[in-house]
């Protein structure tokens, strides 16, 4: 993108990078986790990106288009497992994890 | 595609694909009979069988350089299946038992075999990635599929959230060597090093990234937390199938990614390697001592022994990775046919304490017996398959000038022997309180005689195995050319 250096995505990423990170350990939902965990996925397919347009090749894209695809398949499973647990447990834990979402 | 003739050289992936889909729909029509896992060991063996006559020999990178044809490759993949075979074998009447989708089970059984042999097959990140994610999206789902009981829906919801955040780290480490390299590929990352020391420091983030986020593959210490509790709360077969496939996949894609992608930072990351090594085995069998569940001792084990493998990788010569490879074959014969007599005694006494093991000896003296003989090869006492893996393994790093290291690992073998013989010592000397004999089902029975006999034979002809381990390369001929 013309205008911005590379640096700033670097950054950016750097930044997303650790916000998930920090969500990951700070947080105790594991639904918030999950999105953390998302957060540090994303931060990786931009440094693909970055990188790919630096360098212009393709390679860097593919990647990060498969870090989207194995991401909702791992956020498939993930939920699934969440509304497992919820079920097995009583109402009370349901709605605690629920107040949390908000 | 097909013209070059490369799809045959993925056959045995396609194979095991192919023979997942059709357990799927037998699973589908057929709920309640054991005839997906009699399928799944058919597929398993079909594939080997393609493996062997089709595959074995051949050396070819398919595909713009994705996939990863060679006598290593190869190697993995026959390790990968003898363990999927057997952990067939000590499913059939646990799937049985407990109700689980066999269909579904067995599928995502061999997708994970698949999403292996991808992981090991390949000098490229991108298909690493894949495969790892094959494997960890598959054992995410097995090890969840207790779906009643709160302790396997637990361990799920654990190893989902500890694995995406590794894999979160390695990818992130992968973008990293791709920045500087331009490419995916191990044999560019490894130029692009070599004409450019500038680059170095990028490329050691980009590392330290990549052996953390391997380092909870393998359970390393201090990446290990997960491994107990998932180990302890999966169903049973589960347990023995990541406790040695999955690590010894990771070992093996770290091994080409260490030793193709990043030679020029050897010194970094040995070093890093030899203080994972030292905590691993040291925190592993001191854990171990305090447990008193059996899978929950294994899983510490498990921890120990992945220090010790790992020594190879901190060593990092030839004759270290022909060690590890021949520790990783022994440690999968040992490990899986341990879980087999777990799981049957686990038939009666589901709680699995060690004191359940009392008196085995006399309610089942062969599964006693090749419980002993697996616990001595943990152990590492000869005849036995862990004997000689150590043997060389310690033989490698003194040969680097790491004396101390095989010093540290030598100590730590005699740490572990307290809480092994603990076990044997339980069997046979005390008294159990229901002296019934245990009944045993074929599945479980074969699975223990193949563990015994893999070990014994790794442990009585050694140098037949490490001539065959020391065959294959880690770095292909045509790469060290290159430079």
């Amino acid at each position: 993108m013309p205008g911005m250096p590379i640096h700033g995505y670097l950054v950016l990423s750097a930044i997303l990078f650790v916000i998930g990170l920090a969500g990951v350990l700070v947080r105790r939902s594991p639904l918030v986790m999950l999105m953390s965990i998302e957060l540090m996925w994303g931060a990786a397919a931009l440094l693909f990106l970055t990188f790919a347009r630096q360098w212009g090749t393709m390679a860097g894209h593919v990647f990060s288009f498969l870090i989207i695809v194995v991401g909702a398949a791992e956020a498939a499973i993930g939920l699934a497992l969440i509304v497992l647990i919820f079920r097995t447990r009583d109402a009370a834990d349901v709605d605690d994890v629920r107040a949390l979402r908000g | 595609m097909p013209v070059d003739g490369s799809l045959g050289l993925i056959l045995p992936e396609i194979v095991l694909a192919a023979a997942g889909m059709v357990v799927l729909a037998a699973g589908l029509t057929w709920r309640q009979s054991r005839l997906p896992g009699v399928l799944a060991i058919l597929g398993i063996a079909a594939s080997a069988a393609v493996l062997v006559n089709r595959v074995w020999g051949q050396t070819a990178e398919i595909w713009s350089g994705t996939v990863m044809v060679d006598g290593y490759a190869n190697l993995f993949k026959a390790i990968f299946l003898a363990v999927a075979a057997m952990t067939v074998l000590v499913s059939l009447d646990y799937v049985h038992r407990n109700r689980l989708p066999a269909g579904e089970f067995y599928l995502l059984l061999l997708l994970a075999t698949v999403g292996m042999m991808f992981m090991t097959g390949s000098l490229n990140l991108l298909t690493i990635y894949l495969g790892l994610e094959c494997l960890s999206l598959a054992s995410y789902s097995l090890s969840g599929m207790l779906r009643k009981s709160p302790r396997s829906t637990e361990a799920a919801l654990k190893y989902i959230l500890i694995g995406a955040v590794s894999s979160g780290i390695v990818l992130f480490g992968m973008s990293l060597l791709f920045g500087v390299a331009g490419s995916t590929h191990l044999r560019d990352i490894a130029q692009a090093l070599a004409h450019n020391g500038s680059l170095a420091p990028v490329l050691v983030a980009g590392m330290m990234f990549l052996i953390a986020g391997l380092g909870v593959k393998m359970a390393a210490v201090p990446f290990h937390m997960w491994a107990p509790d998932v180990y302890h709360g999966s169903p049973a077969p589960v347990a023995a199938f990541l406790i040695t496939a999955s690590e010894a996949a990771a070992f093996g894609a770290a091994l080409r990614i260490f030793l193709v992608g990043l030679p020029a930072l050897a010194d970094e990351w040995r070093t890093v390697f030899i203080v994972l090594a030292v905590i691993s085995m040291t925190v592993g069998n001191i854990t171990a001592i305090l447990q008193t569940n059996m899978r929950r001792m294994l899983a510490y084990s498990a921890v120990a022994q992945a220090g010790y493998i790992m020594v190879g990788l901190a060593v990092a010569s030839d004759r270290a990775v022909s060690a590890m490879l021949y520790y990783l074959m022994g440690y999968a014969f040992m490990t899986i046919g341990a879980f087999a007599v777990v799981i049957l005694l686990g038939r009666q006494h589901p709680s699995e304490e060690i004191s359940d093991f009392k008196g085995l000896g006399q309610r089942a003296p062969f599964f006693a017996l090749a419980l002993t003989i697996f616990l001595l090869s943990l152990i590492g006492i000869p005849p036995t398959a862990g004997f000689f893996g150590k043997f060389y393994l310690i033989q490698a790093a003194v040969g680097a000038d790491l004396t101390w290291l095989a010093v540290v690992m030598m100590i730590n073998s005699i740490i572990s022997i307290p809480y092994y013989w603990g076990v044997v010592r339980t069997m046979y000397l005390r008294e159990a309180d229901d002296k019934a004999p245990l009944p045993a089902p074929a599945g479980l029975r074969w699975a223990a005689v193949i563990g015994v006999l893999g070990t014994l034979a790794l442990g009585l002809f050694p140098d037949t195995f490490v001539q065959i381990v020391s065959a294959v390369q880690v770095v292909p001929a045509w790469i060290s050319m290159a430079f």
